[in-house]
């Protein structure tokens, strides 16, 4: 008998193939993934042929613009979906569909991909199907950690939420009321001037991991969501004291040493995550999880997933991570997320192919999960 | 051999854009560079488009390049006029019909 999610099988096929394509920000990705049919389990696991990325890098103290973002996208796409197609070695005939990321994301880059997935799509006449960004996130961090229900974690650079599925939405338990978490790191790598190669969060990792001393911020936890523009304001004006050798009480130690760069980025980091893993234990309470998935670009930091594992160890439960493959902005996801929904039934009609900059993760009717 | 070209519609006006495809085009378009921001900020590009190939799809990309450039040029100097009609007509009102912007 065939299973419901194998009515779109191609003959003599015993598995699906898909390309996803994703630029909501300044990576630009493209995956492969093959789902062999059946429903994926433990023992019949999607397969990654091929994740690549390439990254648009500012110089130090710039964030990336939309437009000169959207450049890098459109001029590397081309290259980035033919070694994609190379690393996989699959030709496009072989494909099922192509999947590419709608939104939510920055809406110049978004667009430059979303006609790249537009023309592979009539070139090769395979059908398109748009992916919520965060919705590709958890999807790929379930298949490849084989967490079944988590309370997930979602941090990146323009998105900091927490998430619990129920009856078929993955539903926003708490967020940021204000910038994301990688926005706020980010912006503090800006007022440093180190540089954003490979990211600026993982240069500010490592200045932190130098850190010895605590510099109380604010900690402005707000029920289930958090503020984090005050936080980054106040961390701000502290280092440009430090740069301009001003006198400041904060910036002395209780044994009358000075405070460093280096103290900053440790305390900085210390007082966001610790607003992370309240808000997170808080919602594995509320919906009696165990488990907690981290997700997005942040969820590389490993003092984040060190404090995670804390909090989760005192709950008896377990923290997944996945590693930077796929915890930063990647093609694959797109095409995991993006096949799960072809297979239910799913395709998005060209004139419905339009980006979209606000598009939350709670919309998405998520048909492939029965539970 | 394809040759690209777009039509410009608005209610005072109409035009054509029409690539010459007896002159040499290239990828390198005179608007679709790195932004005058990050250039300033010491930018180094590697994002450039790659060199178009000798064949129609090539030629398609280096034409659509001056296409495009075309009407960036078009619709940039548009918009500037057009901001400046609005800055003359608020100037306008404002002194020969003594109306205050904010009173509505």
């Amino acid at each position: 008998m065939t299973s419901y999610l194998d009515t779109r099988l191609k003959p003599g096929k015993d598995h699906y193939l898909a390309i996803g394509l994703e630029g909501s920000a300044n990576k630009l990705g493209v995956g492969i993934i093959r789902h062999p049919k059946g429903e994926l389990s433990d023992c019949n696991k999607a397969v990654i042929l091929s994740n690549v990325r390439d990254t648009y890098i500012t110089p130090p103290g710039e964030g990336f613009l939309p437009r000169d973002t959207a450049r890098h996208h459109r001029n590397w796409v081309v290259r980035v979906i033919k070694n994609a197609l190379e690393d996989a070695q699959v030709v496009p005939s072989d494909l099922d569909v192509v999947c590419f990321t709608q939104g939510p994301g920055m809406g110049a880059p978004l667009q430059s991909v979303a006609v790249a997935a537009r023309m592979i799509s009539q070139l090769w006449q395979l059908p398109l199907v748009g992916v919520n960004h965060c919705i590709g996130h958890i999807e790929m961090g379930r298949e490849i950690t084989n967490a079944h229900n988590p309370v997930v974690l979602y941090v990146s650079g323009g998105n900091t939420q927490i998430i619990a599925y129920s009856r078929q939405k993955y539903r926003i338990f708490g967020e940021t009321l204000d910038i994301a978490i990688g926005n706020c790191l980010d912006r503090f790598a800006r007022t440093l001037k180190i540089s954003n190669n490979p990211s600026p969060g993982y240069n500010i990792e490592q200045l932190a991991k130098k850190g010895k001393n605590l510099v109380e911020l604010p900690y402005t936890v707000k029920g289930m969501d958090l503020s984090m523009s005050g936080i980054l304001e106040f961390i701000d004006n502290l280092a440009k004291d430090l740069f301009a050798n001003k006198k400041n009480k904060l910036l002395v130690t209780s044994d009358g040493s000075k405070i460093s760069v280096e103290d900053l980025c440790f305390s900085l980091q210390e007082c966001l995550f610790a607003m992370l893993v309240e808000i997170t234990e808080r919602a594995m309470a509320h919906v009696n999880s165990n488990q907690v998935l981290i997700v997005g670009g942040v969820g590389c930091n490993e003092r984040l997933q060190q404090m995670m594992e804390i909090m989760v160890m005192d709950r008896n439960g377990s923290i997944y991570a996945t590693d930077e493959r796929f915890c930063i902005d990647n093609g694959i996801m797109i095409a995991h997320a993006g096949l799960l929904q072809y297979r239910m039934g799913d395709v998005t009609d060209i004139k419905d192919t339009v980006c979209t900059q606000k598009f939350r993760t709670d919309e998405v009717w998520v048909k492939w999960r029965l539970d | 051999m394809l040759t690209p070209s777009a039509e410009y519609e608005a209610p005072d006006l109409k035009k054509d854009f029409i690539v010459d495809s007896t002159v040499e085009h290239t990828t390198n378009g005179q608007t679709t560079g790195p932004s005058d921001h990050v250039l300033q900020a010491g930018a180094v590009d590697r994002d450039a488009p790659s060199e178009a190939s000798q064949n129609a799809m090539g030629s398609l990309r280096s034409q659509l390049t001056t296409l495009q450039d075309d009407i960036n040029v078009f619709l940039t100097e548009r918009m500037k006029a057009q901001s400046n009609e609005a800055d003359l007509d608020v100037e306008r009102r404002l002194l020969d019909e003594g109306v205050d912007e904010d009173s509505d």
